[in-house]
């Protein structure tokens, strides 16, 4: 066993023989309230991980504890029942309220969630028939296992209830975090229109998060519900959210184990402050701000718990043949790519007007023009960022109009970004593995359940993201984080991200933008390997010896129109093209 | 019947004023600084607390007492700036957003502490006996209230667009970088711009607390309201947060009115999930395309 896991064992064990050490009914009641908050933390922290603060998240603790509440008191459900019961009703409601407010970013998902609380706050405190109001809610059976004869009475009993659950809460946040889902909601936070064309749902992973957390806070709530046994719209008050927020932060936010630090420490901080008395919210105030202030990493930073995944040797001869493209629509003839009439408007702006091109199989095709001719537009509509006004995309003859980016990418057309896109704050291995993504073929529950097929899939696309890295010629700089990464190795690794997904076809924007001389002779190399693989690449460059040397054919665009269409050789004599680009009769050749 | 919706109407945009106040300030200090203030409902807090000390425990004049107060806000917002927000500025939008949520448990308690948790009323200068408007009743200080608040407002759009900070400001909220590159002392307008935002909750806060009760936890429902309202209007958008304020302050006084007060307050967030639900992006939200 490792150093970690010994310690880990260590810490398990101390936690399971305290209530046997004699340690007073109070400090039990703290370590419960402790576990308690972890529950609520741990998923505050999934949903966090992909950048959404939920500061209403206290809403669905309460939620949870009225629901098994009132189900144990008007229709004596034992608790066995009304806890999943209240956990699924709970993890409803999050689908409702994620389904309304996901697709809002940062502080506006931040302060409606916050005015969410408080509405079902007021609810609770208005709907008198069903909650009785501020008078709140008694007798609230405890908590039994099926029977009477079998009811949870001491604190030693109810601290290893909730020691059970934290550690559900444990392995579960660990396996999602610390697999590609995990991987999906940092890639979201840190830049998410590269993971959504790297394949990866935003909406669907940030609900998974928001599912599993709300589920988490209701199991949370009908623990408190049958363990307080009473239940008031004080659980609905934001001070609530601002506990757990403050836990999650402190602790480490991102990492597994941050929200169960937070949680243990900042349950005993407020009571070492009672001997404060009149001051003790003052003090805590001050304490939160100096954490926030000072710690903003949260304490387990320091004890550098967060150790990436291994990277694999060199890779092998399996994994490097992967990227090439089996040609399953190859089959089917037509060209790869075909855009078909595509206009889009800004305004009264004609970004783009009646485009038309094909892009046939294992081609390479220019996108030129100066600039503000649509190039980077047309892009945007084959790549699903922007919706076309007229006309439509198709790949390997089915259309894609319309479709978000991730599902363009999981159909195999996948896009490099004009600007330097990477996951700044991960490993150059980490970037590529993310967008590996859409190959797992192992289910959520797989993941969960950490199982054999799991576990080999995690293997492959670990050898695969190496191979990568490898083809692009990063191999040596597999652990260096992304903003460490010179301007010309970013590029690389931006190539390497969008090679991850296993394109058949490619779009690069501009790709040797910022790159020097030898670097472009590199990168031209690259694509050419590429086409040998079977990918078909359409690509915008400003760059005339890449162009030229590169493409089989070349499209010209001016003021959003296609003007000339070609061999390089043909284009380089066309009158119009030379117009555009020099408003004089000097040759392409000489610029 | 009509005489009743009409009083509704005046009750609400003269709360709805208020509300606008504290909505431009926070929006200001958001669309420049990118700093979602949980603070700002105790600033409100602090403005009606000032007044009345100033005012009630002090004697001083009741105006002279009003612009200090707005003043003396302002100048908490000011240090709150320079030691805290000033500090965090690289950081992610949640960390200066949870200090913020300590600055307004700090404040709140350093009140209670101050002032003790009981309400108080501010006994002014102006006459308790309602007056007649054709339909409406109406007290003098809704009236001042009312009147100070368009002042502010109007005030507030000049100083953005006429003055040399406004005209930092508005470059700032374009593109900081920028800003800076011409020229723009960048600190000292985040400095300007939070203590700006602050002293207009703090006037909210003094106007409003004149017309009902003053209160350390008076902050929590307004901040709350403040929030509804520059998300209705737009995180950022001036004339959002008044229309925003108005708006809400109008159907509270109308759900009150004609619905169920108790769930008066719930009014605005409601407003924003039927707003949610026909607009998914938010009200004035852009997708922005990558490049």
């Amino acid at each position: 066993m490792s150093r970690r896991g010994w310690a880990g064992a260590g810490i398990g064990g101390l936690f399971l023989f305290l209530p046997l050490l004699g340690v007073d009914d109070y400090y039990l009641h703290l370590l419960i309230m402790a576990g308690l908050f972890f529950l609520l933390a741990a998923g505050m922290n999934l949903l966090l991980a992909a950048g959404q603060l939920n500061l209403g998240h206290t809403a669905f603790f309460g939620i949870g504890a009225y629901a098994s509440g009132l189900l144990a008191l008007h229709f004596g459900l034992t608790p066995l029942l009304t806890m999943p019961l209240a956990a699924a009703f709970t993890a409803l409601v999050g689908v409702a309220v994620g389904r309304l407010t996901l697709k809002l970013r940062g502080a506006y998902f931040v302060l409606v969630t916050t005015g969410f609380a408080e509405v079902i706050r007021l609810v609770a405190t208005n709907w008198m028939d069903l909650t009785q109001g501020p008078m709140g809610l008694a007798g609230v059976p405890p908590f039994d296992l099926g029977t009477a004869r079998w009811t949870l009475q001491s604190k030693r009993d109810y601290y290893y209830f909730m020691a059970l659950l934290a550690a559900g809460t444990l392995y579960l946040t660990a396996r999602l975090l610390g697999s590609r889902v995990g991987r999906a909601l940092a890639a979201i936070r840190s830049n998410e229109g590269l993971a959504e064309s790297s394949g990866i749902s935003a909406y669907r992973h940030t609900m998974l998060a928001m599912v599993v957390a709300c589920g988490l806070a209701g199991v949370a709530g009908a623990f408190y519900a049958h363990y307080i046994t009473f239940l008031s719209p004080e659980l609905f008050g934001f001070h609530n959210t601002v506990t757990m927020a403050v836990m999650v932060v402190a602790g480490g936010q991102g990492v597994v184990l941050g929200p169960a630090v937070g949680a243990l420490v900042f349950t005993f901080v407020p009571e070492l402050l009672r001997m404060a008395a009149f001051y003790r919210m003052l003090l805590y105030g001050v304490i939160l701000l100096l954490v926030v202030m000072f710690m903003p990493k949260g304490l387990v930073h320091y004890f550098r718990l967060r150790a990436g995944a291994p990277i694999p040797d060199a890779a092998h001869d399996e994994a490097m043949a992967a990227l090439g493209v089996d040609d399953a629509g190859g089959a089917r003839g037509g060209p790869a790519l075909a855009v078909r009439d595509v206009t889009v408007r800004f305004g009264g702006l004609a970004a783009v007007e009646g485009l038309s091109l094909e892009l046939g199989r294992g081609e390479i095709l220019a996108l030129i023009g100066p600039n503000g001719a649509g190039k980077s537009t047309a892009f945007n509509v084959i790549t699903g960022f922007q919706p076309p006004d007229r006309g439509r995309v198709e790949l390997d003859g089915a259309p894609i109009t319309g479709l978000p980016p991730y599902r363009i990418a999981e159909r195999r057309l996948v896009r490099m970004f004009q600007r330097t896109s990477v996951f700044a704050e991960a490993r150059a291995f980490d970037n590529v593995l993310t967008a590996c993504h859409r190959l797992s073929r192992t289910s959520l529950g797989q993941v969960i359940a950490a199982t054999a097929a799991a576990r080999r899939d995690e293997r492959d696309l670990a050898a695969r993201a190496r191979a990568i890295l490898d083809f692009v010629g990063l191999g040596a700089k597999a652990d260096v984080l992304a903003r460490n990464l010179s301007c010309g190795e970013q590029r690389l690794l931006g190539l390497a991200i969008a090679l991850g997904p296993a394109p058949s076809v490619l779009l690069l924007d501009e790709p040797a933008a910022g790159l020097n001389a030898v670097e472009t002779v590199g990168l031209m190399r690259l694509i050419a390997d590429l086409r040998a693989r079977g990918v078909s690449v359409l690509l915008v460059e400003h760059d005339m010896k890449l162009v030229m040397g590169l493409c089989d054919r070349i499209v010209v665009l001016n003021y959003g129109q296609k003007i000339a269409e070609g061999t390089p050789a043909e284009i380089q004599r066309h009158p119009e093209v030379i117009r555009a680009y020099l408003g004089s009769d000097e040759t392409l050749a000489h610029a | 019947m009509i005489a009743e919706l009409v009083q509704h109407l005046v009750n609400g945009l003269i709360v709805g004023g208020g509300y606008a106040l504290m909505g431009i300030g926070l929006t200001l200090i958001f669309g420049i600084m990118r700093v979602v203030n949980f603070a700002h409902g105790e600033l409100y807090m602090l403005g009606a607390f000032f007044l009345y000390t100033l005012f009630s425990l002090a004697g001083l004049n009741f105006f002279v007492s009003s612009a200090l107060a707005v003043l003396g806000v302002g100048v908490v917002g000011a240090v709150i700036e320079r030691l805290v927000l000033r500090r965090l500025r690289d950081q992610p939008i949640e960390i200066p957003m949870l200090a913020t949520v300590a600055l307004s448990v700090i404040i709140q308690n350093a009140a209670i502490l101050l002032w003790d948790p009981s309400p108080k009323t501010i006994k002014h200068v102006f006459s308790p006996v309602p007056f007649t408007l054709g339909p409406v009743h109406m007290v003098w200080i809704r009236v001042f209230a009312g009147a100070m608040a368009v002042a502010l407002i109007v005030s507030s759009h000049l100083l953005i667009q006429r003055t040399r900070i406004g005209r930092a400001m508005r470059a700032t909220f374009q593109d900081t970088d920028m800003a800076r590159l011409t020229g723009v002392d960048v600190d000292r307008v985040y400095m300007f711009t939070f203590a700006f935002g602050a002293a207009l909750a703090g006037a909210s806060g003094a106007l409003l607390g004149a017309v009902f009760w003053v209160y350390p936890a008076m902050g929590d429902l307004a901040a709350l309201k403040s929030f509804a309202v520059v998300i209705m209007g737009g995180l950022g958008n001036f004339l959002g947060a008044i229309v925003g304020g108005l708006l809400l302050g109008v159907s509270e006084s109308l759900g009150a009115g004609y619905v169920s007060s108790g769930y008066k307050d719930a009014i605005g967030f409601v407003l924003i999930i039927i707003l949610l639900l026909w607009r998914p992006q938010g009200l004035f939200g852009k997708k922005s395309v990558p490049r």
